[in-house]
């Protein structure tokens, strides 16, 4: 090549010259452009019609997370359909040489406030039914169930959750529990009569049913030390029998079915919404124990025995076990801190200011109660354990 | 007649690392980072097939589609509290039947959502199409994601009740709903031809559904006796009552459930052979049973294997840090392996679970997603491309719940 040819000018761009595949965003059409820079705009040409677009180069994107490294696709701007596909290195080159800052395209700008508009909605809706709605659906419906209806739940319930234990049953321990209760529930007006039983389950713990359905388990017997504590505890779950909480946590459960799992459709599945939907239920029923234990304070100070029957079980137990869950895990815990109920529990009993109290079982009922379990099982028993 | 193909370019270790950085992400961020997970695997997917060497394009962004996702939550709240509350009234007016009530519109529940399947998957398709682009021009959907639930129900009641006789009303007509409402610019798809061309394939799962079906039929015949007109079956099957019906008739019931995978692969190309778009482009699609079901079985095989080692993986980090960093002996760890304490067991099956979760999205996006979407490029074929040029662009379609319904309802969309 002679110097002259080099020197022609126009000879020597249309070397520089690159060429690349343009879509121009209204037609289909594939079109052949050159590339050329010129100042802070990239100028495609069709090397057919010559006609001209000029693309700022501060406003050019390259989309990302392309598949194939072989071709660099461009866009004008982040709303401009036109494309432009470079394949040529020299091409690539030419554009990737410039000061142009080749962001990313990201589509249409405004997606936060709309986002933000969502997200506020989506909290007030999901507060609302959760917090609000619901709560107070299971609140009406839990006060104006038909009695026929709650015992119904309660023995559901119980088939769901006890169904496969052991029940204890013994004549006298039967009517060594009666006597409690009857002790406890003599100035308690209660809604609907209660159903007491004794499971074999080995941990210290007891629970209230829709209608009325209370069922301690053998560990409480177990670990209780004389009868006012399990008195204590049994009185603590005639209070939500009282205030029918079963009945409303069950509501609750029911008309919250799902809810949860939307926000975790796809990603953590059920783990997950199980957890949020413990800590949810935790948080409903903790305000509710503190008011049974209120209400349970009141049965036992009525029926002449100390209500600190309660904090001596549950001091026994921190002694034991070591104190209840604090800081996050106590978010899940159902309960409040045992630390809170043993004061609490003082507190009612030195202001009933009724001392010892008077024993709630003579020593003889205490021991057939004590022994509910393994004396010579009632007839329904399955020999588990 | 001129054809353009279509080729699929792309790295399957590139899509791998893509699929495990953003699964990870996804696991660290509690699954908010999905959103964005979902979009740039779609953009990598669209960009590797090119029909005619010009990449698709996926232009759908991650913030519409978490705003999508919570327009869709407050929406399905909203109806599962009040459909929840109707259930709890219901059940706690009719007294003795309660429980039984109860249990049966718990049972229900899942029927009384099929709608909001159809109604989800029609939206997301539709937001699907109004965000990919080919040489620069969009695609778009009428809207009509009701009218469609409404007679996507209709038509699998029909096909139920019928035994799968109206299988193929079904496929064609909601194909075709579909179809009609598609557009590439300013051209319109539509859908030819009709459902008796789709019987064909299906007359291999006929047969084996309904001689199966006959085959147990003549079996219980030959050994149940009427007592007062209620049929029962016998304490024991007399031993010379021939037992072939059976067992041909399960068997053939199982091989029925290959027949109708065939019929929906070779659906798909009798249906994208009757399409048109515009003025007269046709395509075609050659999708091979055999081939998708090996893509399936390897894929699977290898997702297996990678589970495997993942907990293996989980179990040997987790003791290994216990018996490096933690200070317990040999003996000890020994122990603790043959009956592990409630936290490592808590923390190993945690780990595990979400390990295997990820590993499981990338081996699927890697092995099954992969080929099969190049497979079905690599076969498909578009006709009379010069018609083309006679589109022009049309309006971009914005307000959308972007895919929200089909996110919040997991209607297990391929992407």
């Amino acid at each position: 090549m002679s110097d002259a040819a080099i020197r022609n000018e126009a000879f020597a761009s249309k070397l520089a010259l690159t060429y690349a595949e343009f879509f121009d965003g209204v037609s289909p059409l594939r079109q052949r452009v050159s590339i050329r820079v010129n100042g802070d705009a990239l100028e495609l040409k069709n090397v057919e019609t010559h006609a001209e677009h000029r693309w700022p180069l501060s406003t050019i994107r390259t989309l990302s997370d392309q598949a194939s490294t072989e071709a660099m696709t461009f866009a004008p701007d982040d709303v401009n359909p036109a494309r432009l596909i470079v394949r040529e290195v020299g091409a690539m080159r030419a554009i990737l040489n410039t000061d142009a800052p080749l962001r990313p395209l990201t589509g249409r700008r405004g997606g936060f406030v709309r986002l933000g508009v969502m997200a506020t909605l989506a909290a007030a809706c999901f507060g609302g039914l959760l917090f609000g709605l619901i709560p107070w659906f299971a609140e009406t419906a839990a006060a104006r169930i038909p009695q026929e209806a709650e015992v119904l739940l309660g023995q559901q319930q119980y088939g769901l959750t006890y169904g496969r234990q052991r029940q204890c049953s013994s004549p006298d321990g039967d009517a060594a529990l009666r006597t409690m209760a009857a002790r406890l529930t003599e100035n308690a007006d209660l809604h609907v009569p209660l159903t007491l039983r004794v499971v074999d389950l080995p941990h210290v713990n007891a629970t209230a049913l829709p209608g009325g359905q209370v069922t301690i388990w053998s560990g409480l017997l177990t670990a209780a030390e004389r009868p006012e504590e399990v008195a204590a505890v049994l009185a603590h779950e005639i209070g939500h029998v009282a205030h029918r909480d079963p009945t409303r946590a069950q509501i609750r459960v029911m008309g919250s079915y799902g809810m949860i799992g939307l926000l975790f459709a796809d990603t953590f599945g059920t783990a997950t919404a199980a957890m949020v939907g413990q800590a949810l239920d935790a948080s409903y029923t903790r305000s509710a124990e503190a008011d049974a234990d209120a209400y349970s304070h009141q049965l036992l100070i009525e029926a002449g025995v100390s209500p600190d029957a309660l904090g001596s079980l549950f001091a026994r137990m921190e002694q034991q076990y070591g104190p209840s869950p604090d800081g996050l895990a106590s978010l899940l815990s159902t309960h409040p801190a045992h630390a809170d109920r043993i004061a609490a529990s003082r507190d009612a009993a030195a202001r009933a200011d009724i001392g010892a109290g008077t024993p709630i079982l003579s020593d003889v009922e205490w021991a057939a109660l004590r022994g509910i379990c393994t004396a010579a099982p009632a007839a329904d028993g399955e020999g588990k354990g | 007649m001129s054809v353009i193909r279509t080729d699929f370019e792309g790295d399957r270790g590139a899509l791998f690392l893509l699929a495990l950085k953003t699964g990870a992400l996804t696991l660290l961020t509690a699954g908010i980072y999905r959103f964005w997970a979902k979009t740039r695997l779609r953009r990598w997917y669209w960009s590797a097939v090119r029909p005619g060497g010009a990449p698709m394009e996926y232009t759908g962004t991650p913030l519409e589609k978490l705003s999508g996702f919570l327009f869709a939550i407050i929406v399905l709240a909203i109806l599962l509290a009040a459909t929840n509350f109707s259930a709890i009234m219901t059940s706690v007016n009719l007294l003795d039947e309660m429980p039984a009530v109860f249990t049966t519109i718990v049972a229900i529940i899942p029927l009384l959502t099929a709608p909001f399947f159809f109604y989800a998957r029609y939206r997301a398709r539709r937001y699907i199409l109004a965000r990919t682009h080919w040489r620069g021009i969009r695609f778009g959907m009428e809207p009509g994601a009701i009218g469609y639930a409404i007679r996507a129900c209709f038509l699998m009641a029909l096909t139920v009740l019928t035994g799968g006789l109206l299988w193929p009303l079904m496929t064609f007509r909601l194909e075709r709903f579909l179809t009609d409402r598609t557009w590439y610019g300013n051209a319109r798809f539509t859908q030819h031809g009709g459902f008796a061309r789709l019987y064909g394939p299906l007359l291999p799962f006929l047969v084996t559904f309904w001689g199966g079906i006959a085959l147990i039929g003549y079996f219980l015949a030959q050994i149940v006796t009427m007592e007062n007109g209620v049929p029962q079956l016998p304490e024991y099957v007399s031993s010379r009552t021939e037992t072939w019906p059976l067992w041909t008739g399960i068997l053939s019931i199982l091989l029925s459930v290959l027949c109708a995978f065939y019929y929906k692969v070779a659906a798909i190309g009798i249906l994208a052979s009757g399409k048109t778009l515009g003025d007269g482009i046709e395509f075609d699609l050659y999708p091979r049973t055999r081939r998708i079901l090996k893509i399936y079985f390897f894929g699977f095989h290898k997702t297996w294997i990678a589970s495997g080692l993942v907990q293996s993986a989980v179990a040997g980090l987790i003791f290994g840090a216990l018996w490096l960093g933690g200070g317990f002996s040999q003996e000890a760890i020994q122990a603790m392996i043959l009956n592990p304490p409630v936290n490592v067991a808590i923390v190993s099956s945690v780990l595990t679970f979400l390990l295997l979760r990820l590993v499981f999205g990338v081996f699927w996006h890697t092995f099954i997603t992969y080929p099969l979407i190049a497979h079905l490029a690599e076969t498909a074929e578009i006709h009379n491309p010069e018609l083309l040029n006679g589109i022009r662009q049309r309006d971009a379609d914005r307000r959308m719940d972007a895919g929200g319904f089909a996110e919040a309802l997991d209607t297990g969309a391929a992407f």
